[in-house]
């Protein structure tokens, strides 16, 4: 029998009614007697499915519409139209069943009690999600190994940084060991080290437990470190959904050379060879297009005095760039 | 059961940690508790005095100085049991976001959060103990003989502690319609204070007042104990009692669970 998809969305619209009226005291009142509303269209028929095990980049810039998709996945909202499938659940209705199987960590969001250690909100959620004593203190002493976790877990949690609250909230994430895992921003705000730290911790979990992931960030790291696959999404709609590697090929036709070059002269004379990306001083990138790579390459080569040459792929935060500066133009 | 029980366990445990973090303002808000019943008690003490040392209603129902003395000290016992604040902390819930983790949870944030009220009766009740005995001590209530009857306030006060809860959750719902409750919940706990029994023992209270009262969810949900403890209630109107509480408990949790259902409903549709 076919694998099912543990995700499986389909026409999913979400649009909101919002209040709306001008600044100023006058507008104030003429609201109290006649109200505006606008309709806001969040997501517009996004569809797409996520196999057992994935681990997929959700990607858009701000307002987007990932952050509404992940809640209605999560069944925090309603969808205005379309249908949505989670490990077979239908999201909405939360289920206790559904539920028990999923962890949302949202970046700005804590689900641990604030005036104590984490322990103790650790200790509720065995409780919740009726872990077995053998399974939670595996579980844990996994999740202290992994995240470095030993001394935090007797800190009241207003008491830790936000790299080590992160950490914390991860952890009480993930204890019931979830087949799904929808990751809001799960780095911001912490520093290189420990995004590093929560990118190794989430491949782990994933590895071991072959837990589906779907992961928004605004730090390319977290994706190109994680997934394969990205999708997509800006002004509501799907734009992309497929390899992070060919994404670039799609989007970014282009490769990138940088030169290091012996005089400034030689430098002004790489320029004629293609689209300057960035220069300072005798250090040139260029942008080419794929096809053409080889040939101007070897050109470079044996016209210019180069020190020395690389080519690569544009960066990826430059190729998503390209994608939204693409549909707005 | 078991599960419930160690859900419970758990949630009581971290509320009480959460509270002796917080002693001092929790012992300052469990005195507070004290304001009311105490001026109460002065007032109707000084109106009894000049009545010539008792006041009777229009029932019939006599107070001497010591009855109200009795009748105040009870009721910020009981009141002190069955308080419940969560309409407040709800809408905060609601308006910034933080209902959100909790409805992630594959259980009910209301088991949470009374599991957190019971804590703070729990560890504020045991810090107000020799308080209240030196009150019973000094302020020398009339009290009744131990009867039988006076048992029966236990069930009476747990019953009222959850209608009072179950009211108090259903109107915190409404913050999913509007986030300003302030005004509501202001008249909700006016309007509580006065038909429990906080503000004059509902045996005073004149002619259709008295009858609202009697009638009210409120008598169920602090003066119905008081009266049983303090031996108040004819014996052929227990019964009736526990049944008006039992009532007022299947309307609640009828509310609770429209409101529940129509609230994520529009919680979900403006932006969770």
């Amino acid at each position: 029998m076919a694998e099912q998809p543990h995700v499986l969305v389909r026409d999913l619209v979400k649009t909101y009614r919002v209040h709306e009226r001008e600044a100023g005291a006058g507008a104030s009142f003429r609201s109290l007697f006649k109200r505006k509303y606008k309709e806001v269209e969040a997501v517009k028929g996004v569809s797409f499915q996520l196999m057992p095990g994935e681990v997929v980049g959700f990607l858009g810039p701000n307002g987007a519409g990932k952050t509404t998709t992940l809640k209605m996945l999560s069944g925090l909202l309603y969808p205005t139209s379309g249908e949505a499938r989670v490990l077979g659940f239908e999201p909405w209705k939360r289920e206790a069943a559904y539920l028990r199987q999923l962890s949302y960590v949202l970046g700005n969001r804590s689900q641990l009690a604030w005036d104590i250690p984490a322990m103790d909100s650790y200790l509720v959620n065995q409780a919740i999600y009726e872990i077995p004593e053998k399974q939670f203190r595996e579980t844990l002493d996994e999740l202290v190994a992994l995240l470095d976790l030993e001394k935090l877990l007797k800190k009241p949690v207003r008491g830790l940084s936000l790299g080590e609250r992160m950490k914390c909230e991860l952890a009480a994430s993930l204890l019931h060991r979830p087949q799904v895992l929808f990751l809001d921003e799960p780095t911001l705000g912490v520093d290189v080290t420990m995004q590093n730290r929560i990118r190794q911790f989430v491949a782990e979990h994933n590895r071991r437990y072959n837990a589906t992931v779907l992961l928004t960030s605004h730090y390319m790291a977290d994706v190109t470190a994680l997934c394969k696959r990205v999708i997509v999404i800006h002004h509501g709609k799907l734009l992309y959904d497929g390899d992070l590697a060919a994404l670039s090929e799609k989007f970014a036709p282009f490769k990138q050379v940088r030169l290091d070059l012996q005089d400034m002269a030689s430098a002004e004379r790489a320029k004629e060879f293609g689209e300057v990306h960035s220069q300072e001083g005798t250090k040139v990138t260029l942008r080419l297009p794929r096809e053409k790579t080889s040939s101007v390459v070897a050109r470079l080569l044996a016209e210019l005095p180069v020190i020395d040459l690389t080519v690569e792929d544009p960066a990826i935060e430059e190729v998503i760039d390209q994608v939204f500066q693409g549909v707005e133009a | 059961m078991k599960y419930w029980i160690n859900i419970y366990r758990a949630h009581l445990k971290i509320g009480t940690a959460i509270m002796f973090q917080y002693r001092f303002a929790v012992l300052i808000w469990a005195v507070w508790g004290f304001v009311g019943p105490l001026l109460g008690l002065a007032v109707w003490s000084a109106a009894s005095s000049s009545h010539g040392g008792n006041i009777t209603g229009p029932q019939g129902a006599t107070f001497t100085d010591r009855d109200f003395a009795a009748y105040f000290l009870v009721f910020m016992i009981v009141s002190h049991l069955t308080m419940s604040w969560d309409a407040f902390e709800f809408a905060f819930r609601v308006r910034d976001g933080n209902l959100s983790p909790r409805l992630l949870k594959p259980i009910h944030p209301i088991h949470g959060d009374l599991a957190t009220n019971l804590a703070f009766k729990f560890v504020t009740s045991t810090m107000l103990l020799p308080i209240w005995a030196l009150l019973f001590y000094f302020l020398k209530p009339s009290l009744p003989p131990p009867n039988w009857t006076q048992l029966l306030a236990i069930p009476a006060i747990l019953i009222a502690l959850v209608l009072r809860y179950i009211w108090q959750y259903s109107l915190a719902l409404i913050a999913f319609w509007t986030t300003r409750v302030e005004a509501i919940n202001q008249f909700y706990f006016t309007l509580d204070g006065f038909l429990a029994g906080r503000i004059a023992p509902l045996a005073l209270l004149p002619g259709w007042l008295g009858v609202v009262a009697t009638y009210s969810p409120f008598r169920s949900m602090g003066y119905f104990p008081v009266e049983l403890i303090l031996g108040r209630v004819p014996s052929d109107q227990i019964l009736s009692g526990f049944l008006f509480q039992v009532f007022w408990l299947v309307v609640g949790v009828g509310v609770f669970r429209l409101m529940w259902a129509g609230g994520i409903k529009q919680y979900s549709a403006v932006g969770a």
